[in-house]
């Protein structure tokens, strides 16, 4: 089959890839030690490792064991070590997914020898018996998701510490790199060496080959998927098609479904910066959250954002579907906005007429939501304009100090299904003059205490209700202004097995190795 | 890019600007008419040069009474969002923008007369207020090149030497960039940074961006003809008998040599607009021009481009009315070069 991306993967090496692009094709040709269980939904299950781990009491120290007798594709057999080695390249190729592993034993010196080949005290491996322990400096309540992202995926010792896109390293999974064309193509094939007992819950590939290319016009590649020319796309359909598809291809089209979307673990806000006036002032934070108009904001994404209220995405530990319903401190959001009582609130506040620069990047549908959204400042009584800047340059514009951006768009796409995840965005101990993710520098000490509380609790369950009463917390503290999440969307050609095949992720997405054509 | 303007005197491009010998042909002028005048003459027997310039003026005029649209009939201004609002279609209530984004058509009434765009703001007032950003960019940005271009062509062209090498080489410099290359490069660093000159700081969103930036890249265009016409002047008889007279250079440089220029600034101010509007309509749609909420055509065209198949109308109005503009604007100042002298052929390509 083939499929269609609009550009090249940032990376084909699993240590390196921090994008959908690269994530769906490596989650299908790489292995982590634990993974998702492929039926869908968030939940873990032991990846190259036999089991879950052992962690002990402290919440310091994991250990695992192995799976005896897998091969990547090359038939090299995978030995304990090749984890350690794995994590070297993540650290030494100062991978964006570094930061995840900077909290293993040893990790900084590491760092700090710039030698690729030292070792890595906090992790201990055996190829004999094939135990591997890991020693974390603190306690991570996320590290076993951690360990399951692809970063952490196991390749060949030998494999060198650069970057592997135009030759990818062999691997365990379903398929396997066999072809690459920078910017044009890559192919995936079916990995001989994976059988269904290499890892059990993970199934062999359907599909011999699956061949991707790079289409960088998306309205080209809507077409030619529902001329069957493609048989699916990654990217979200075109926004000019979307009528015609839901129409014709949605649940409730006219012809056979080939069209689905689904919520993914995101969340758009936009962020009040709380050292700045005139969002120093509660007063003038809760009226903005009182004023934005969200079912609007949500026609600007063609339908795909789901209106919204808490700052944790539905699927995640910790959300509240009734924060998203009338239980919002800030009006249902699904409902249009109380202006007079924004208006009134910004009058008492005395921020009538305060000029508010409004940041947000020149990436559809960016500059859209941040004209509407400075049009809604302008409602409430604020002089706000709208500042669209390059997305290349845009985190690090806004993200310095010395820009002082008031208020503007964000969003967040979690890694894995972990509230800690989402919340080391409004983190006080995040905060920093360059690059800061803190955008709203949110420092207040009760989410300080309780992120470092939570973030030792290896049993996410046991504290789930903690990390519901923070997320109502943050919301009602106003300290930004949550008011949705993304739904992409899965559309393929008329010949694939839809019904069937097409499990969704909720942090990979699609599976390439479960879908299957009809007559199979 | 295509073939580039020549310099005067070389293949490919004439300026003449004496104009009574260039009327000397012409046995239907009569004698005693100063040359303006005959210039007006043959502009006023052009009835389609005359038909372009009204419909610009119509274009200009129009622009130029968007408050007026905007206050008394659509009742909005170019900023506001109506994502959620309804208006009423032969009776029944019809949202601006449907769930899916899409914006409505034109409703041939006082509100969204021309349809609405994706953030379901009134099509018919933005483009009228672009209409005035697109064409104010156009006309000071040509005015701009034209104060500099002159003045560093008279005098490279005048002193000649080392003011003329250095000139030269810097308008060379700017030549050899593609211009919308070029408008994309500093509208990109620009639109993030602005600009300080001394005590002057210009915002990245300010319209004096583009304008700086359309005006800096056509001067070689203008400079370069004019410097041309300079090198031939110095050395004309009157210029030797106001120097013989104990005229200063700079004196000459303005007092003699620039008047036997002016038609050229002419024939060129109208294609000069032209030139600006379309490159400020291309630099917007990069994104490297005209920077949000402010609309220009260029802006719209490009906010309308992702919706080109299921709201056509946001590409197409802007669209047309720029191919209106941009081609009333050639058409008359074709007619006015063909009024001052039927024999030069002036162009501005790249």
């Amino acid at each position: 089959m083939t499929i269609a991306q609009a550009a090249q993967p940032d990376f084909l090496d699993p240590a390196l890839s921090y994008s959908i692009h690269g994530w769906e094709p490596m989650w299908t040709a790489y292995m982590p030690l634990l993974t998702y269980k492929r039926e869908g939904g968030s939940e873990l299950m032991p990846g190259l490792a036999e089991e879950m781990p052992e962690v002990s009491a402290d919440g310091k120290t994991y250990e695992l064991t192995l799976r005896k007798g897998v091969k990547y594709s090359d038939g090299t057999p995978v030995k304990a070590s090749d984890f350690e080695h794995s994590i070297k390249r993540v650290l030494n190729l100062e991978s964006g997914g570094a930061p995840y592993y900077e909290v293993i034993e040893g990790a900084d010196k590491y760092l700090s020898g710039g030698k690729p080949d030292a070792d890595i005290s906090g992790i201990e491996a055996n190829d004999k018996t094939g135990e591997i322990t890991i020693k974390l400096v603190e306690p991570d309540s996320a590290f076993n998701f951690v360990l399951a992202m692809n970063f952490a995926s196991l390749l060949p010792g030998d494999t060198p510490f650069e970057n592997m896109t135009n030759d990818p390293a062999p691997g365990v999974g379903p398929y396997m790199f066999t072809k690459t064309v920078p910017n044009r193509e890559f192919v995936l094939e079916r990995n001989p060496e994976f059988t269904a007992d290499t890892i059990p819950g993970v199934p062999v590939a359907n599909l011999d080959t699956v061949k991707t290319v790079i289409t960088t016009s998306v309205p080209r590649q809507t077409q030619e998927v529902i001329d069957n020319k493609l048989d699916f796309m990654q990217e979200p359909v075109a926004a000019d098609f979307i009528g015609e598809i839901l129409d014709r291809f949605g649940p409730d089209g006219s012809e056979e479904q080939r069209y689905k979307e689904f919520t993914t673990l995101s969340t758009y806000y936009f962020f009040l910066n709380t050292k700045t006036p005139p969002f120093d002032d509660p007063k003038v934070r809760e009226a903005v959250n009182l004023g934005v108009d969200k079912p609007a904001l949500a026609r600007l994404f063609a339908g795909t954002l789901e209106p919204g209220c808490s700052f944790l995405p539905p699927e995640m530990p910790g959300y509240s579907e009734e924060l998203d319903g009338e239980g919002c401190p800030w009006g249902d959001p699904s409902q249009p906005p109380d202006l007079e009582r924004a208006k009134q609130l910004i009058k008492e506040a005395g921020a009538e007429g305060t000029e508010v620069t409004v940041w947000g990047d020149n990436i559809d549908p960016t500059p859209k939501v941040t004209q509407a959204y400075a049009d809604q400042l302008n409602q409430i009584g604020l002089d706000a304009t709208p500042k669209i800047v390059d997305g290349g340059v845009y985190f690090q514009t806004i993200g310095n100090e010395s820009t002082g951006a008031q208020t503007g768009f964000l969003n967040w796409f979690g890694d894995f299904p972990h509230p800690a995840n989402f919340f080391f965005l409004v983190d006080g101990a995040t905060i920093q003059p360059t690059n800061n993710q803190n955008m709203s520098n949110v420092d207040d000490p009760h989410i300080n205490k309780e992120l470092k509380e939570l973030g030792r609790e290896p049993d996410i369950n046991q504290v789930t209700d903690r990390w519901e009463a923070l997320n109502e917390y943050l919301v009602e503290k106003a300290y930004l202004v949550p008011y949705g999440y993304r739904k992409l969307s899965t559309f393929m050609s008329e010949r694939m097995n839809f019904a069937d095949c097409t499990p969704i992720n909720p942090v990979i997405y699609n599976d390439y190795s479960q879908w299957c054509l009809k007559d199979e | 890019m295509g073939a580039r303007q020549e310099e005067a005197g070389s293949e490919g491009i004439e300026f003449t600007l004496d104009a009574p010998d260039a009327l000397a042909g012409d046995p239907a002028e009569r004698p005693g008419l100063s040359p303006w005048r005959l210039t007006g003459r043959r502009l006023r027997r052009d009835k389609f040069a005359l038909a372009a310039g009204v419909v610009f003026l119509l274009i200009v005029a129009a622009c130029l009474a968007a408050p007026l649209w905007a206050n008394y009939v659509a009742e909005t201004t170019p900023e506001a969002n109506h994502l959620s609002d309804k208006v009423l279609i032969d009776g029944k209530p019809t949202e601006v923008v449907d769930l899916r984004g899409t914006p409505i058509g034109p409703t041939w009434s006082d509100h969204f007369f021309l349809g609405a765009d994706g953030n379901g703001r009134d099509i018919m007032v933005r483009l009228l207020y672009g209409g005035r950003n697109s064409l104010m960019v156009g006309l000071v940005a040509a005015l701009g090149t034209i104060a500099i271009g002159l003045v560093l062509g008279l005098l490279a062209g005048y002193y000649r030497g080392r003011a003329d090498s250095v000139i030269r080489g810097v308008l060379d410099v700017i030549w050899a960039f593609p211009v919308v290359l070029l408008g994309v490069a500093l509208g990109t660093a620009l639109a993030l940074g602005g600009l300080q000159i001394g005590p002057v700081t210009i915002e990245g969103d300010s319209l004096a961006i583009p304008i700086l930036i359309i005006a800096v890249i056509y001067i070689p265009y203008l400079a370069r003809p004019v410097r041309g016409q300079a090198l031939a002047l110095r050395e004309r008889e009157f210029v030797e008998a106001a120097r013989a007279q104990g005229m200063g250079s700079l004196r000459v440089v303005f007092s003699e040599v620039l008047p036997n220029v002016a038609s050229t600034l002419v024939v060129f101010l109208p294609l000069l607009v032209a030139n600006a509007i379309l490159l400020e309509a291309s630099l917007s749609f990069l994104g490297a021009g005209v920077q949000p909420p402010n609309p220009s055509w260029g802006t719209m065209i490009a906010e309308g481009v992702e919706r080109i198949s299921s709201a056509p109308h946001l590409t197409i109005v802007p669209g047309a009315l720029l191919v209106a503009s941009v081609l009333s604007l050639n058409i008359f100042g074709e007619g006015v070069r063909d009024a001052l002298d039927p024999r030069a052929k002036v162009r501005i390509e790249h």
